[in-house]
Order: structure tokens, then sequence, then C-alpha cells
């Protein structure tokens, strides 16, 4: 069957919207991404793509259905029409549920590098083809360089409305991710290292590469903690996982349906005085930065917590109307394919102005905590507590020693937001957390669980 | 689904580069998800994927591309990048067509409520009546989501293979969240299958409510679990998390071939205890980690990985059966069109035992017994895994005693395979997800009673 183009698909659906009285919004989203992957010298996965849907989101009586299709067909796309229609039926109406055309979005630079469009095929290759050889040359301990890719894209978002909204724009990305396997005296580690640009000349995947054997040797010879309550500094990329594992508990919507720990505690302190937590999709070069998010409302810079005091959720139009305010800006769907939530874009913990070197004298004897696996299962939201296996380091005397290994550390966010002491300058943004930013931190007390 | 002549044009389009076998996989899926907030339906949602991938092989060499432009246009022009991408520089023309050896899978189930013929208000009754049995104690909140999909897919390739199979998926999850003053907690239960509606029958809706409410009530008042080194009996059906994350995944050839396996070049040798039986099973009638073919067309097998602590089988796909020389164990598996497959587990479980679950807890003088499991994560070059309780009591002098808070439980596979030190005899299976390098798939684990001479628990008293 005759596949429509993109916009065609846009335009039809709103078209027999029209013929049909029904308001909706269209979704539509297209992308293509190159990756790259190599194994001892020689490429072992070359994987090309192109995907594109359309979602639809129907309003009837204050009730939303949503359907999707990757079949661009007009029975297709008309069944998907239909089946939005019928999905809402099945919906408990809300008050606040309203199709809008939103006010006019920001310009932001820097969403699409014009030095990644015209990367020839044989360039990503030498890319990862690089990466590999410079980690597994980087050191006599390395024994495989198992998981590393070099990947690419660019995708572009629309969204339409019967209310006369149509707006849409273009990113692009490109990641280089290396994990060596090293070994010393029966010891296995695995650390890595990933890189996030939207030009390719600056990716550098000899310095990635060196950059994850470093992390991953430094991560031999290592012991296991004796189990107690240390004073603890957890390092920036650390601290930005956990902040992006407990994103939700700032969603209005986990708010209002009193699943979030922090429901009833705007304008009270929730953390020491230093903690200023921001969320802003308009952040230059930021990954996860937008003109507008996936309702098409206009993207703008919100700080959640100031001086330790909550001053707002992260709001969508709907959650934002029930509690009589303005959005944020945090409508969020993963692509066509799924319903509006809401989840932070660019969220940082602001740096600090002390070294993490005087962070870690501070504590004098205890732990730096380097990484935290496992957070889909060792942490609940709803409680904000977590307990996860870790990595890290002995700390003695303001100094780092040797590393730690099978170990847990197990805590509550709130309390930790409460007991973070003192907070370095060394904030950075970390890609395998979706942009997700944090400076390291030190906390008075983390319980570790070991021999 | 598609036309033969068509399938054989990008078949053979894709091997002009020279590639020594190219493969077509098609998927065409029918979604619908319901969810609802202490019963009312808050949202409704179906899709339509659809999209075809190309793969070619290039000796181990992989060239995987997709679109869900599934027409003829579409179909060449992946083909032809994949020739492409595999060095080929000439002119594509037409090339001898494939004689297809059109095989109908084995049927290992036959659905009898398909959720196309169901109408979405019945599945509306379903989410209902395990909303209202979850509404006891302190139950505040109650989350229920309902979900299924059927899939076509086709898979054909440059050796004369050609299968089509539908498959499905039902699955139903409540949570429950107690609350009372500043404490809360919560249970959860999913249960489903690769089955219709008929995973439904019977009082399994309020069974799953009303276990996710026991689960939220007994935690609300527990305390902080310990934290150390201790014994720990593991409870049987979800707590096979426990050999998926420890000793599955390092168990596929996608981590043996590249040598970031502990477990790579010891079969025949002994890696756990020696009542320590472990299979996967691909052929469970209507388990969720059952097909008919895996994703390259291979009638999925029940391999036995160890039997009494000896490494029999590693779980292989069609490329790791070629770096690693293992044969083929129907085990290549993928999320959709949108991955190449790898090697992954379908219904995992350690074997039943001989000791009863009372004679395991008899044995630990203080531990934790850990009844409900979350998921977990393993390393997969290392082995170190973490896997995290969900409701967790101490056991004191060989007693289940008071409840204790979640907890991640983390060691080393390679290690605590060897301190499985008693298996029970009441085995059984949990259904569940795993993600791992071709995407998220739908697993089974399960296993008796299983006690761990020793194993960190990460506590705070």
């Amino acid at each position: 069957m005759k596949q429509l183009s993109f916009a065609q698909a846009k335009q039809f659906l709103l078209e027999a919207a029209k013929q049909k009285a029904a308001s909706i919004e269209v979704f539509a989203s297209q992308n293509s991404r190159t990756s790259v992957q190599a194994f001892q010298g020689e490429v072992s996965e070359f994987k090309m793509s192109k995907r594109m849907g359309i979602g639809v989101r129907a309003l009837v009586k204050g009730a939303w259905g949503y359907s999707y299709t990757e079949n661009l067909s007009e029975p297709a796309l008309m069944r998907c029409l239909d089946n939005a229609l019928e999905n809402a039926h099945l919906v408990a109406p809300e008050q606040f549920a309203v199709l809008a055309a939103h006010p006019e979005p920001p310009h932001i630079g820097d969403l699409y590098g014009e030095g990644l469009s015209g990367v020839t095929v044989d360039r990503k290759v030498a890319a990862a083809l690089e990466l590999e050889r410079a980690a597994r040359e980087a050191d006599p301990r390395v024994v495989s360089v198992a998981y590393m890719s070099y990947s690419d894209g660019e995708s572009e978002v629309a969204i339409a409305n019967t209310e006369g909204l149509d707006r849409s724009y273009k990113t692009n990305s490109a990641f280089q991710y290396v994990a060596p396997l090293v070994q010393e005296n029966g010891q296995s580690k695995m650390g890595f290292h990933v890189q996030f640009s939207r030009e390719f000349e600056s990716l550098d995947p000899t310095q990635t590469a060196i950059e994850a054997v470093r992390k991953s040797i430094r991560r031999l010879a290592a012991k296991m903690p004796k189990t107690g309550k240390y004073p603890v500094v957890i390092e920036n990329h650390c601290m930005a996982m956990l902040l992006a594992t407990y994103s939700n508990i700032f969603s209005a919507k986990m708010v209002q349906e009193n699943k979030s720990p922090l429901a009833g505690k705007l304008g009270t302190s929730i953390g020491s005085s230093l903690v200023q937590l921001h969320d802003d999709a308009t952040r230059p070069a930021g990954m996860e930065s937008r003109p507008f998010d996936d309702e098409g409302y206009p993207s703008q810079h919100i700080q959640l917590i100031e001086n330790g005091v909550l001053k707002t959720f992260l709001h969508n139009t709907e959650t934002a109307a029930k509690d009589g305010l303005k959005s944020t800006g945090h409508a969020t769907r993963f692509g066509y394919r799924g319903t509006i939530g809401i989840y932070p874009s660019n969220f940082y913990l602001e740096a600090g102005k002390q070294t993490k070197a005087a962070l870690l004298e501070e504590i004098g004897t205890g732990l730096l905590l380097t990484e935290v696996h496992g957070t889909h299962a060792g942490v609940n939201a709803i409680t904000g507590e977590f307990s996860l296996q870790a990595d890290g380091f002995w700390v003695e005397d303001g100094n780092v020693g040797h590393a730690l290994e099978n170990f847990t550390v197990a805590g509550n966010f709130l309390e930790m937001l409460h007991n973070i002491e003192a907070i370095a300058d060394d904030l950075e943004f970390s890609p395998m957390v979706g942009g997700t930013g944090a400076p390291s931190v030190r906390v008075k007390e983390l319980a570790i669980g070991g021999t | 689904m598609l036309e033969s002549n068509l399938v054989s044009e990008a078949l053979q389009i894709a091997r002009a580069g020279g590639a020594e076998f190219t493969e077509l996989f098609v998927e065409d899926r029918i979604r619908q998800r319901l969810s609802m907030l202490n019963g009312s339906i808050k949202e409704a949602s179906s899709g339509n994927d659809y999209g075809a991938g190309i793969r070619a092989l290039y000796g181990t060499k992989v060239i995987y591309a997709f679109t869900n432009d599934v027409t003829r246009e579409g179909l060449q022009s992946i083909a032809e990048a994949v020739a492409r991408a595999g060095g080929f520089t000439g002119e594509i023309g037409i090339t001898k067509s494939l004689d297809f050896r059109i095989a109908a899978p084995r049927k290992l189930y036959t659905v009898t409520q398909h959720p196309l013929e169901t109408k979405q208000l019945e599945k509306v009754a379903l989410m209902r009546r395990a909303s209202a049995s979850a509404q006891i104690g302190k139950v505040k909140t109650v989350d229920v989501s309902y979900l299924d999909w059927v899939q076509h897919v086709l898979i054909a390739n440059s050796d004369g293979l050609w299968v089509e199979d539908q498959r499905f998926h039902s699955r139903l999850g409540v949570t429950a969240i107690t609350e009372d003053g500043t404490r809360r907690a919560d249970g959860w239960r999913f249960p489903g299958g690769s089955i219709g509606l008929e995973a439904f029958t019977n009082d399994i809706p309020e069974q799953a409510g009303l276990e996710a409410a026991k689960i939220a009530n007994a935690m609300l008042y527990a305390d902080f679990a310990p934290a150390g080194k201790m014994p720990v009996v593991v409870g049987h059906g979800g707590g096979g998390f426990l050999f998926h994350e420890a000793c599955g995944h390092i168990l596929e050839t996608t981590a043996i071939e590249k040598n970031a396996s502990v477990f790579a070049g010891k079969i025949g040798q002994k890696i756990a205890h020696e009542s320590v039986t472990a299979i996967d099973d691909g052929t469970i009638a209507g388990a969720l980690g059952t097909t008919n073919i895996d994703d390259e067309g291979m009638p999925t097998e029940h391999t036995v990985l160890i039997e009494n602590g000896i490494l029999k089988s590693y779980m292989v796909d069609k490329v790791g059966a070629m770096k690693t020389g293992y044969a083929r164990t129907g085990s290549g598996r993928r999320q959709d069109y949108t991955f190449a497959p790898a090697s992954r587990m379908r219904n995992t479980f350690i074997a039943a035992g001989l000791e009863t679950p009372e004679s395991l807890i008899k044995q630990v003088k203080f531990g934790l017994y850990a009844r409900s499991i979350g998921g977990g994560s393993v390393t997969p070059g290392t082995g170190d895994y973490n896997f995290s309780v969900t409701e967790g009591y101490i056991i004191r002098n060989g007693e289940i005693c008071e409840p204790v808070r979640g907890a991640s439980l983390v060691g080393n596979g390679a290690t605590d395979l060897l301190n499985i030190a008693g298996v029970a005899n009441d085995l059984i299976r949990s259904p569940g997800f795993c993600g791992s390098i071709s995407g998220t798939i739908s697993v089974e684990v399960g296993q008796p009673h299983v006690l761990i001479s020793e194993i960190t628990v990460g506590g705070r008293a």
C-alpha cells in the first residue's frame, strides 16, 4: 500500500479530523541513525535506520484518546484516527484537558550541528575503529573491548493541532561509547566513557578510549568495604545518575496522583540551603534542549529548588491548569508511540564554589562514590528510598585510596538532599542519563553494605 | 504478508556486496494499552508498529538496516544501503530469484481469547476487578495497567527459509500504595503470558490485586533491612531474577564470543553447587518468554545450561554459533524490527531440588528471607550483579520474623552460584522484562526457594 510522506500524513489526518468535527493533535517524528561497532580491529556491526510514525491524540468531551501508526498508508492513518477517538470514549474526562495554539516558542540555536550532516560513512567507520583500537592498545591489562559504538543521527519532531498550532524542529547528535574489560591478578573490571556532541569534529575517539581505560583500571585491586555508616563524596556523574533517577518525584502528575513523596511540600525546605536545582530546556548545546515541549508549549528555564526550598513542580498544560498555574513546558511523550507524561529536560544541580579535592579533605575518612547500578530496581520513587550496587574508592585523610567492590549504598533521596554539606565546582552533564547534570557533593552520611 | 518476489529481490540486492547470508525480518504489530488510577481509566492508547529490517553477514560482520517503508521501493532502498555498506559500488541489477521453502512453524499454543476480538470494555472490567481487590488495609492508591499485542512476523533468508508466525502478549499490572502519616510502601504484581486474554481466567486479576496489596501492607511498618554479608533464602518465582542477572546474561554467546564472560571456555566444568540445574526453555506453552520460532526463524528449544552444577550449554544465536562453534539453540531474539537479533534468554529457571522451603529457612540462624524480588542488572564482563528485594523478612533461629524494607543484594555470579547451599522443591515461574543489546524483550524467570550461604545485603540498619 502506498505510503504517504511525513508532511502528507500530517495534513491528511488534520483534514480527516476536520471532516469528523474532531479535536486532535498530531505528533509526528522521523529519525535516521547510523551506528558502527568494532571488535579486534574490524567492524563487527554496522547499522542504518530510518523510522517515522505518527501519533494522534484526540480530545472527546474532556477525555484524551491515543493511537499511533508506522504504516502511513491512507487506510492505516484513518484507522489510527478512529482508534484514538474510540479510545477517548474509554477514558474518564478531565476538567482541564484542552487543545490550544500555545505562545510562540523561543529560538534555540545549536540543535542541528552542520558539521555532522556531511560526514561520510568511511569517516564514521574510522572513528569506531580508532575508538576500539585506542582502548585495546592503551594498556596491557585491557583484555577485550567488548562493548563500544559510534552512532549518530538526526530527527525531526512536528506537532500540529486542530486549534491551528503547527510547529517543528530538527536536531542531530553523535555519541561514542566504549567499555573496556581489564584484568589483573584474577580480578576483572569494566568501566566506560561516553561522549556526546552535535559536531563530528569535536568528538575525540582516542581521548574517549583513554579515559574509559583509565576509569576501568582505577577499579582494579578492589576490596570490599566494611559495613557501616560513612561520610561520602558523590562524584558528579554518579550524583547526576541519582538526580535523573529521582526526577520523577518533581513531576506534578506524580504529585497530583499522590505518588510522589514531595506531595504537599511546595514552599517548604526539602534540602540543605546549598541546593539549587534547575531545569533548562533552552540551555545552549544541551542534550535535551528544544524550542517547545511535546504538546508544543514553549521551553523555558525554571528553578525547582532555591536555597533548599521547593519552588515549583514540573508541569504540562493539564497539571498546571489543575493547580491554577501556567505550564512549565515539560510535557514529554517519548515519541509518537508514547502518551503525554512529564519529564525534565536539561535537569541540573547548580555548581558550588569548592573543589572536589576540598570536599574529600573535609570528610577525612569515608568513601568516594563513583557509580551506582540497577537504578531501575533498587530505587523507590514513592518513598525516596534507595539501596544500590555501587562502585567507589576508600578515602583516607582526604586522599583517594584503593578501589571498592561488591558493596551497596543505601539511604533516602530526600534525607540525602538535607544532608548535602558541600557542593563542588565541577558541574558536568552526563549523556548516560539524558543530559542530567550535577557537581560532586559531600553528604554527611550514607549506609554502606560490605563485609 | 509480502509477495515472495519482492522479498527475493530485497535479499538478493542486499547480497550484491558479497554477503554470504542475508535475512529479512518484517513485523506488523497491533498494540492496546490501558491505565487505571483508583478505579477510573486515565489513559487508553493503541498503536501499529510496522517495519522491516535486513541483515547481511560478511563472515561474522553484521550489517543491519531497517525502515518502516515496507513497500518495494522502501525494501530495495535498505537492501541497496546494506550492499553499499558492504563495499558494493556497481549498478544494482535484476538477479535470479530465490526458491523459498515455505514452512509453517510448529504451534506450541492455541489462543482462545483473541485480544483483537475482545471488546475494550471487557479489558477494563478485568482491570476493575484487580483494582477493587487491592483496596484492603492501608491501601490509598491503586494503579492498574493492561497491555496486549498481536505481532505478525515474517522471516525469510537467502538460504531459502520463509516462515511466518503470529505472536501474542497479554499483561495485567497492579501496583498498590499504602499510606499512614508519612509512611508509605508499595507492592506490585504483573501476571500475563504470550497468549490471549485467557491469561486472566478464574480469579487471576483478584489474586494479583490481593497479593500487591498484601505486600504493600506488610512493608508499610517494616523497619530498615540490615546491611552486610549474611545467608539469604530467596523466594520462588521472581527470585529467579537472581539466576537471570547473576548467570543468565553471561551464558549468552554475545558475552562469550567477546571473551566478556567469566564462564567462557568452561563447558563441562563445575561452576555451581551440585544441587543446581538451570534451564532456558523457549518451548513452554503460553509462557511469556516463549515463541514458536526465534527471531532468526529457528524453532525454539529446551536448553539445559547447568546440570547438577556442571556447565552444559550456552544460549546461542546464528552469529554466536559462527563465532564460538557451538550449535544454535533457537535463542536469537530482538525487541522488534529496529534491532538485529542477538542471543537472549527466554524462560530461564533453576529446576526443583529435594528440600522443602521450611527446611531451608530452618538452616538459617540469622539472615534475610527475600520473598519478592524486583529487577536487577549485571556488568557482563565481570559478572558483578545486583537485584532488589521488594518484600523481605528477617530470619532468626530458623523462623521467619519481622518484615524489613527493600534492599539490594549484590554479588558476583561466578562466586554466588557456588554459594547456593540448598534448593527446594517448589519451582514456579514469574513473567518479566529483560533489556539488553537487542532491546527489551519478554521473558520468564523462575526457581524454587533457594538458600545462599552468604551474600551482601544492602540495608541501612
